[in-house]
Formats: structure tokens, sequence, C-alpha cells
């Protein structure tokens, strides 16, 4: 039976042995409703304002949905994945050579897309138990370059540098500018979805694991954690999750090539997203895929052919700057969250 | 069957042992510093642009290019040492972004200013054309960057075995706290190692340069190796690292002439490292020292 108790902060369901709650509480909520509206509001502005923004705000979406990921897969794993363009290609991929095969849509792609990076990610998964440290840094950074160089080598099915042309694209309004409109709102459902199932599963019991497992395995493993299961369990889940970004750009932009995501170049975007936001912080990563796409187009329209020393050089000296990131700011005035601990060495 | 055996065997050797000078450097700095060089790109790079730039720019000769370039190397070296090695060791996480930053910096910086039209090439050749040994037709250049390579890797053991300060070293790369304990200088040796490995790489850069590929990415291709090979080898192990070079010389030579497909290159080295890492997590070599 159902068993619903309203309490002065929050409503409590509870069915069978288990435990639902819902805060009402504004004051935890009041800040993530006000961000939530934020960038929500953001493109219709931008669509009335300036279209060509929302072209940034789907990039800045896309980097902080593919962090958040990332973030979820070094906490449980604990270790630091540098090579997380390589799901994105594989999804990438897989939408991109189904739909120009088979004339699919993005919605028949997307679960090939999803079980793609899976199996990939599970195929994979053994270097999380036994590639410690600095290996696991070194094999997942070799990845995604071993990735491109199949694409080179076998350009009959991949283009090469061209890339995969005729894909479906992600919506079909009739108007550009809506078509824009509409993909920045599907990029940002999908961070935000991405946000709020990381946060849950942060928080949740699971959360407590994977932060025990990242703070020290072997007290993990003496306190009864089987570790290499949530080890695996944060990569292969994480890593599905990434490669539906490679799904969505590959049908966002009609065309997929390999050499747009898998270099370092690309690599270190996402890295940076994740350091200068916040260190591993969720919500970080939000703030640090924003502040990475606008860097990069307010110095592309304003710096010309010198944008990629000048970009390269603020993300050096903002990298070492800013020890915990952007959210780190915030943190200083609000200490309450779990800061997640970045091993490579370990 | 012979004959092919007789080329994949020459060319394991000749490609091992360059391949033993682009990685020499990356594996001692992985064992005494026990950081990853993820900058370690941009030290190709530079090496060649870096002497293009003194001979455009300023007009010199060769060997005041080279001169240059080789002092130029070393201030900047100290200052990523003491920059950024030095002070965030502890936050690995930085240092690894930090310095592939750095090479990124690099790369697009000589990419701004000597795109790949601009040409640029130097005349290093020490051996022109090529030699017949058995059945394989082998440049001249790269049996010379062969030698060179077998040459300087004795003298590093020998450095690190025979000498005072190649111990001192050697004690560091086991253990920093006991090193401090018994007076050994630990800056002024890890400042020492970072110099040190300048040696093997400008020296393979500027043998390989007129034979292989130069362009502002060429130095990401000879990282790939160095990272496979330190991998391979045991992390910081020379030992290990000899013998991890020669694996791939060999695995290399092994899919161009015998499976005839040199597009596999690295990837059948890859599928190597994971094979090898799967069997034996810690590589060939045990990590823990230099030798």
């Amino acid at each position: 039976m159902v068993d619903v108790e309203v309490k002065r902060d929050r409503i409590i369901i509870r069915y069978k042995g288990k435990k639902w709650d819902w805060i009402l509480e504004p004051r935890y909520w009041r800040n993530t409703l006000i961000w939530t509206a934020f960038l929500v509001l953001f493109p219709i502005v931008a669509y009335f304002v300036n279209p060509i923004l929302l072209n940034t705000i789907i990039s800045a979406n896309l980097y902080a949905a593919i962090a958040i990921p990332l973030a979820l897969m070094t906490v449980g794993t604990g270790r630091m994945n540098f090579g997380p363009n390589f799901f994105i290609g594989i999804g990438g991929y897989t939408a991109a050579l189904l739909s120009i095969a088979y004339g699919w849509g993005p919605i028949a792609t997307f679960p090939f897309a999803v079980v793609a990076s899976l199996i990939s990610a599970l195929l994979f998964s053994p270097l999380v138990i036994v590639a410690r440290g600095l290996y696991y840094v070194l094999l997942t950074l070799l990845l995604p370059l071993v990735f491109m160089e199949i694409t080179f080598i076998y350009t009959d099915i991949f283009k090469g540098d061209v890339g995969l042309a005729g894909i479906q694209t992600l919506v079909h309004s009739g108007s550009v500018k809506l078509n824009f409109l509409l993909a920045a709102f599907i990029s940002m459902f999908l961070m935000l979805f991405y946000l709020w199932v990381v946060n849950k599963v942060l928080k949740s019991r699971y959360g407590l694991i994977m932060a025990a497992i990242n703070d020290g395995e072997e007290v993990a493993h003496g306190i009864g954690v089987n570790i290499n299961k949530v080890k695996i369990l944060a990569f292969v889940f994480a890593s599905g999750m990434i490669g539906v970004i490679g799904w969505f750009y590959a049908h966002y932009f009609g065309t997929f090539a390999g050499i747009t995501y898998l270099p370092l170049n690309f690599m270190i975007k996402i890295l940076l997203v994740i350091f200068i936001g916040g260190r591993a912080q969720v919500f970080g990563c939000v703030a640090g895929g924003y502040f990475i796409a606008f860097l990069e187009m307010i110095l592309i329209v304003t710096m010309g052919p010198i944008q990629p020393v000048v970009f390269a050089v603020i993300l050096t000296v903002l990298l070492f700057a800013l020890p915990e990131g952007l959210f780190g700011l915030y943190r200083k005035r609000r200490y309450r969250e779990y800061m997640p601990t970045l091993h490579v060495r370990r | 069957m012979w004959e092919t055996l007789e080329v994949v065997l020459i060319y394991s050797f000749v490609l091992g042992s360059i391949y033993l000078l682009i990685s020499l450097g990356f594996s001692i700095i992985c064992g005494v510093l026990r950081i990853f060089h993820l900058g370690y790109a941009y030290l190709f790079t530079l090496t060649v642009y870096l002497t293009w730039m003194f001979m455009k720019e300023f007009g010199l000769g060769l060997i005041p290019s080279l001169l240059g370039m080789v002092v130029v190397q070393f201030l900047i070296s100290y200052a990523i040492y003491k920059g950024i090695i030095m002070k965030y060791v502890a936050r690995e996480e930085i240092i690894l972004t930090g310095l592939l930053l750095l090479s990124i910096v690099v790369e697009q910086a000589v990419n701004y200013r000597y795109p790949i039209q601009a040409g640029v090439f130097i005349q290093t050749t020490l051996i022109d054309g090529a030699s017949e040994i058995g059945s394989a037709v082998i440049s001249n250049q790269l049996i010379v960057g062969a030698v060179v390579a077998l040459l300087l890797t004795v003298l590093f053991i020998f450095f690190f075995l025979k000498t005072r300060v190649g111990l001192a070293i050697r004690a560091l790369s086991q253990d920093i706290y006991s090193s401090r304990l018994i007076g050994i200088h630990v800056e002024g040796l890890y400042t020492l190692t970072m110099f040190l490995i300048l040696i093997p790489v400008i020296v393979g850069t500027l043998i390989v340069a007129p034979v292989w590929a130069v362009d502002p990415t060429m130095g990401s291709l000879y990282m790939t190796t160095a990272i496979l090979v330190a991998i391979l080898g045991g992390l910081g192990n020379i030992k290990g690292t000899i013998i991890a070079s020669y694996l791939i010389g060999f695995t290399h030579s092994f899919v161009s002439f015998v499976l005839g497909e040199p597009r596999f290159m690295n990837f059948s080295a890859l599928l190597l490292v994971i094979i090898i890492l799967m069997v034996r997590p810690q590589g060939i070599a045990k990590s823990e020292a230099l030798w």
C-alpha cells in the first residue's frame, strides 16, 4: 500500500519498504530553479536578439553534457579518464553510418548509438580494474587517437578527415532559425537530464559507495564494497551517456568526422570543462561548459586566426589560477557539497 | 620466407632503436619525477621549429641555430620545472592537463606562424642515400639514427650506473624522502633530469627530421610512441624501455612487411600493450626503479 506523509518541508512516499522524498522547502530548490529558468530563457532571448548565439549555447550544453557523466565516471572508478571522446566517436559513427545506410532518423538510430557505446564500454571496462593510475591515464588517452587512426585506415567506411555526410538532421521545422532553437532546447534537456540523474546517483547510497572507492579503494573493499562491480558500472553507464552526445553531434550537424572529436584538442576542452568548472563537481560542469564555449566563440569573433593560440593560453592560465574551478568560488561561501578527489597517480 | 624474416628483423632493429631514442626521455622523466610529461610532444616540435626560426628570422647558419634552439629548450624546460612541476607536484591532474595544454599552445603557435604550407625543412642529414642490408633497403640516415640511439642509451646507462650523480638520481627514483635524508639535492637533480631528457629528444628529432614528415603536429605522433613504450616497458624503467622499444619496432615491422598493412602499425602496437598489460599489469619491468 502506498503511504503518503506530508511534512513541513517535504512529502514522503512509502511503498513496500521503500521511501521517496520530495523536498518542498524553498531554500533547497530555489537556486536550482533560478538557474534552470535562466538557462531555459537564454536560448529564447538569443533567438530574438542574436540567433548566432544559439549555436554557442548548444556547444555549451553539449560540453557540459559530456563533462557531467565524466565526473560520475571519475568518482565511480577512482580514476581520471583522459579519453572520453572515444565514446563520442562510437556513438556518433554508429548513428551516422546507420542513418546514411538505411536513411534512419535520429529516433531510430538512438538505441543503436547507446547500445554500441555500452558494448564498447563493456569491452574496455577491464581497464578500470587492470590499469591503475598513470597506466589508466595513458591507455585512455590513446584510445581515441587509435580510433581516429582506424577512421583514416578504413576511409571507405568512415571517409577519413572528410567525414560522413548526409545524416538525417535532428529537427526539420522548415525554418533554420527555429531548428537551431529546438536543437538548443533538446541539448539543454539532455544536459539538465544528465545533471539531474548524475546528481541523484552521487547523492544516493551508490554515490556514497562511489565516494568511498574514490577516497580509498582498499578501504572500500575492506568495508565490503564490490569495487570491481561498481567501477565497471560507473564506467559503462557514464560511457553510454557520453555516446549519446556523439549521436547528438551526428544528427545536429548532419555530418560526422572523427577528426573533429577524437584528437587531443577536443579532449582537452572537455577536461578543462571539468577542471575550470569545478574539479568534477557536476554543477561546476555546467559553469565550465558555458564558460569555455562562450570564451571560444568570443575569441573566434575578435581574434581571427590567432584564436587557437590565445584560447589555449587563457585556459592554461585559468587552470593554474583557479585551483577549485569556477564552482570553487561559489563553494567557498557555501561549503556543503562532497568534493571528489581527482586521482591520477594512485 | 627467409627474405621477409630478414627484412622484418632489420627494420625491427632500426625502428626499435629510433623508438628508443624517442622514448628514452619520456621514460626517464617517468622514472625519476614519477610524473607523465604529457607536454613531451612540444619538445619535438620546438626542436625543428626553433631551429627553423633562428635560420629564417635571424638569418643564422645551421650550427648557430641549433645552439640557439638548445639554449631556448633548456630555458623552457627550466621554467616548466620551476613554474609547473615543482609547484603542483601533489596535484597530478593539474600537471598532466597543464603540460598537455602547454603542448597544444606550442602546436597552435607553431601552426599559426609556420603552417604546413611553409615547407619547413632542416638539413641535418648525416649520410645521404640508402643502403642494402641483406634483402632490406634502408635509409642511411635511419641506420645512423639506430647506431646513435644505441650509443646514447649505453651512455645513459653508464651515467646512471657508474657515476655518483647517476646513483643519486636512481636513489631519488626509488624514494624521495630517504634521498632527502641522506643529503641528496632533490630539486637540483630534478632540474638536471629535465635537462637530460632533452638530449635524446633533440638528437632523435634532428636525425629523423630529414627522413620523416615535419609538421606542427609531429610531436603528438612521437609522444604516442613514447607513451606506448613507457607503458609497455614499465613506467620509467630503462631496461623495460629498451625491450619495449624493440618489441614495438618488431610489431610495426611485422605488420608492415608480413601482413602488408602498414596502416595498422599504431593499432597493432596498442593491442600489444593492452595484451601485455592484461598479463603483467606493471609492464615488462618493475617500475619501482630506474634500472
